[in-house]
């Protein structure tokens, strides 16, 4: 194994995420998001880690609460990491590594080690060594079996989110891929709601399950942080089993070669859905409509954040609407319908322009009014997020156990359409003042930019935490009884955006060079 | 008539000067060779008379009306091929060559009928990969292929003729060839200077920064004449480009 060449490569990672801070727009992004805000967050986790400890121990259910907060945490890795691609971007791909003088398995050594060296990782690394320090001091725990528990947890989490991602991946490549995938998903999202009636009934299941957990890794992790003898290193042979799984499970995807979605074919198809759904707005904007629909469509990132937005919001609605009074739910629809409409196209929304690469400058040799470009890949991420809307509220009708009442989807159209409008003319803005380069065809890790991530998870925040906070403090603005006063927010929400359109055109034309040096790498 | 013409253009990067003064008249009909070192400024001198970039200062003048960024009416009758080739890449050739076809004003039977014989006459015809996915000779096929699809009056070409096949590069002489023939215009950057030699009747050179340091006709060239610059005489384009850029290369004795 060539250590010094793995190591070096290593060095350069962090010496490629240090030269970001030569542009000025970098150092800004980098001294806020990645220094201070990384230190206090973890920081804070710790504590978070140390505090649920302190819980643990002094409610006497140390085991039961260190086995739940380790398993929360390692689904939750699992979940960031795949749906807002945290800690998936190792910075050398196997075509880069392949320059350099290196074995197969050291690339794979190499490519994962970068991987995991993210700082998303330290963040639920700090979580769970904070849990460990905090049973340890308080004499629940030891040191040197927790320390180990939780580092070989460290492990086994990375290996999952990147066998669930290349899994996803190799499900989208194929033909119904994506249909699978969103069954797997509706199961995993409505399963616990559907079963925990059964399972609260007849707690004989509920033990033989938690029995069947002994066997994860969160509960071998707990059990040698809290008995270092030999049920400790019981705990950490599962964990070591489990790390040996996944890597061969891992190796054996790696390996697996791409499938080809489309078959070998001399034969052009003209009638496209993306230019017939283009051609209904007009002559003019048709053909660019139609390529950016494409464009968006093509996205197997696009698509499968489309798949997974609705099942994944109505888990949230179903998870979030509780002791909320009589229209919990209604409350957290409020919230997750509007992200319904965004989520899917959002990678593209906010950074239009970061995945066409050099292909950006041909917008300005059309003879068109270049702003037209901005306006027509809006319009297509509005279709797109627009088209889930009917669905999501198809769904609400459907799944919600409350008796039908026109104010309840009303109002949920309402705040959707707002959303919508709101959260698109806000990732023009973000298009235009922080774009990122980006790869279109990467399926894992988070290339958005600052203004990006903050639009992002900002707006899914504030969806979901903003009824909540009406509720708390003026409940009658959120009961159906106030459906009237939804119904302005659209035609505002529209007013800001087309006022966007209006005035990001000019802008657009005039940053134009700022923006082609972004795109394509020269930034 | 000049099919092309810039008077004092200058195009600044911040304080970095990238075009000095450039004063350049390209008649119409003529197939012309825009040379000079890397990073002379050739692709900004493009850029800026092509709408991508705007120029710090100067007139550029189109098919004779002045040109800037927005004139629609102009873009409508040039075409261009940057070096960056510019490529949608998750399209397909056809897919791609529509939309440049469409955006162009070409009506639907016009764009079809004129993507198969394109496809058909540069052997793009394996469907089944998207641009992403063909060699660079054949993405530079495409990207010449959407740069004349619409018959433009004037052609903008940034390095045509790299990573493409022998075959590819005659058929494109060919229809150049035809198409300054035809009265329209060919403004060509390129490093192959035999090339250059060949097809061009006039070239300027250019050094750095964007400073025009010749122009002239090179028919001679072809016909085993001579060029006379500097009271010296050429036969061939390269030793003039030397001369005039004054390019040295360093002697390695280790390599």
């Amino acid at each position: 194994m060539n250590t010094a060449l793995i190591g070096e490569l290593i060095r350069l990672r962090y010496k490629l995420l240090w030269a970001k801070t030569r542009s000025r727009n970098g150092r800004i992004a980098l001294f806020l998001a990645g220094y201070l805000l990384l230190v206090m967050l973890i920081a804070l986790l710790a504590t978070g880690g140390f505090g649920a400890a302190i819980i643990a121990v002094r409610s006497g259910k140390a085991e039961n609460i260190a086995r739940g907060t380790l398993t929360v945490l390692f689904l939750e890795a699992v979940l960031a990491a795949n749906i807002l691609g945290f800690g998936m971007s190792a910075i050398f791909s196997e075509t880069e590594l392949r320059r350099y003088p290196l074995t197969a398995a050291d690339r794979r050594l190499a490519r994962h080690l970068t991987g995991i060296l993210d700082p998303f990782w330290f963040l639920f690394l700090a979580l769970q060594l904070g849990l460990m320090v905090g049973l340890y001091v308080l004499g629940a725990g030891s040191f040197w079996f927790g320390l180990l528990a939780v580092l070989l947890l460290f492990a086994a989490n990375y290996l999952l989110a990147r066998v669930v991602s290349l899994f996803i991946d190799l499900l989208m490549q194929r033909k119904g891929g994506g249909a699978i995938l969103m069954v797997l998903i509706m199961t995993l999202a409505i399963g616990p709601s559907a079963i925990a009636p059964v399972l609260e009934k007849n707690p004989a299941i509920v033990t033989a399950l938690v029995h069947r957990l002994h066997y994860t890794p969160p509960f071998g992790a707990a059990a040698a942080i809290l008995h270092p003898g030999l049920e400790g290193v019981y705990g950490l042979a599962t964990i070591i089993v489990w790390i040996f799984g996944l890597a061969a499970l891992l190796v054996w995807l790696e390996k697996r070669p791409p499938q080809r979605q489309v078959a070998e074919s001399v034969k052009i198809e003209w009638d496209s859905p993306f230019d017939r759904v283009g051609a209904l707005f007009g002559p003019q904007m048709g053909p660019f409509v139609g390529h950016w629909l494409r464009f968006y469509g093509r996205n197997s990132r696009t698509r499968t954040l489309c798949l997974i937005s609705l099942p994944l919001l109505a888990f949230l609605t179903f998870q979030m609407g509780q002791r909320m009074g009589p229209h919990s739910l209604l409350v957290a629809a409020l919230g997750t319908i509007p992200m319904a409409t965004f989520l899917g196209t959002s990678r593209i929304s906010v950074n239009q322009f970061g995945y066409v690469g050099g292909a950006f400058r041909r917008y300005f040799l059309l003879p068109t009014d270049p702003a037209a470009t901005l306006r027509a890949a809006s319009y297509a991420a509005v279709t797109i997020g627009g088209s889930l809307l009917p669905v999501a509220l198809l769904a609400w009708i459907v799944l919600v156990p409350y008796p039908f009442d026109v104010r309840m989807p009303a109002m949920l159209l309402c705040t959707g359409l707002t959303g919508l409008f709101v959260l698109n003319a806000l990732g023009i803005w973000v298009t235009l003042f922080n774009p990122r380069k980006g790869n279109y065809d990467s399926s894992f890790g988070n290339d958005l930019s600052l203004g990006g991530n903050i639009l992002l998870i900002g707006g899914m925040l504030v969806s979901l935490f903003l009824p909540r906070l009406i509720h708390k403090f003026q409940p009658a603005l959120v009961s159906p009884e106030s459906w009237w006063m939804y119904l302005p927010l659209p035609a505002l929400a529209l007013a800001f955006y087309l006022a966007t359109l209006k005035s990001a055109g000019p802008l657009f034309v005039a940053r134009r060079e700022k923006l082609l040096a972004v795109v394509e790498g020269r930034n | 008539m000049d099919a092309i013409r810039t008077t004092n253009l200058v195009k600044k990067y911040g304080q970095k000067l990238a075009v000095e003064n450039l004063s350049l008249a390209v008649r119409a009909g003529t197939m012309f060779g825009f040379l000079g070192p890397n990073g002379s400024g050739k692709s900004t001198t493009i850029g800026c008379m092509t709408g991508l970039l705007d120029a710090t200062s100067g007139e550029i003048e189109l098919l004779g009306q002045p040109f800037n960024a927005d004139n629609a009416a102009i873009k409508r009758r040039i075409g261009v091929m940057p070096e960056t080739l510019g490529l949608f890449e998750p399209l397909y050739a056809h897919e791609f060559l529509a939309f440049v076809a469409r955006m162009f004003g070409l009506d639907e039977a016009t764009t079809r009928k004129r993507v198969t014989e394109l496809l058909a006459a540069l052997e793009l015809t394996d469907t089944s990969k998207t641009l992403s996915e063909y060699s660079t000779g054949m993405r530079k096929r495409v990207a010449f292929a959407a740069a004349v699809i619409h018959s433009p009056e004037v052609l903008f070409l940034d390095e045509p003729f790299e990573s493409i096949d022998p075959a590819g590069v005659s058929l494109m002489k060919q229809w150049l060839r035809r198409f300054t023939e035809q009265g329209r215009t060919v403004f060509i950057t390129s490093h192959v200077l035999e090339t250059v030699e060949r097809v061009c009747q006039e070239v300027a050179i250019v050094t750095r920064p964007g400073k025009l340091v010749w122009q002239g006709d090179i028919t001679a060239l072809a016909n085993d004449g001579a060029v006379v610059c500097n009271g010296q005489e050429f036969r061939a384009l390269e030793p003039l480009f030397l001369h005039l850029t004054g390019e040295r290369y360093a002697d390695l004795k280790w390599l």
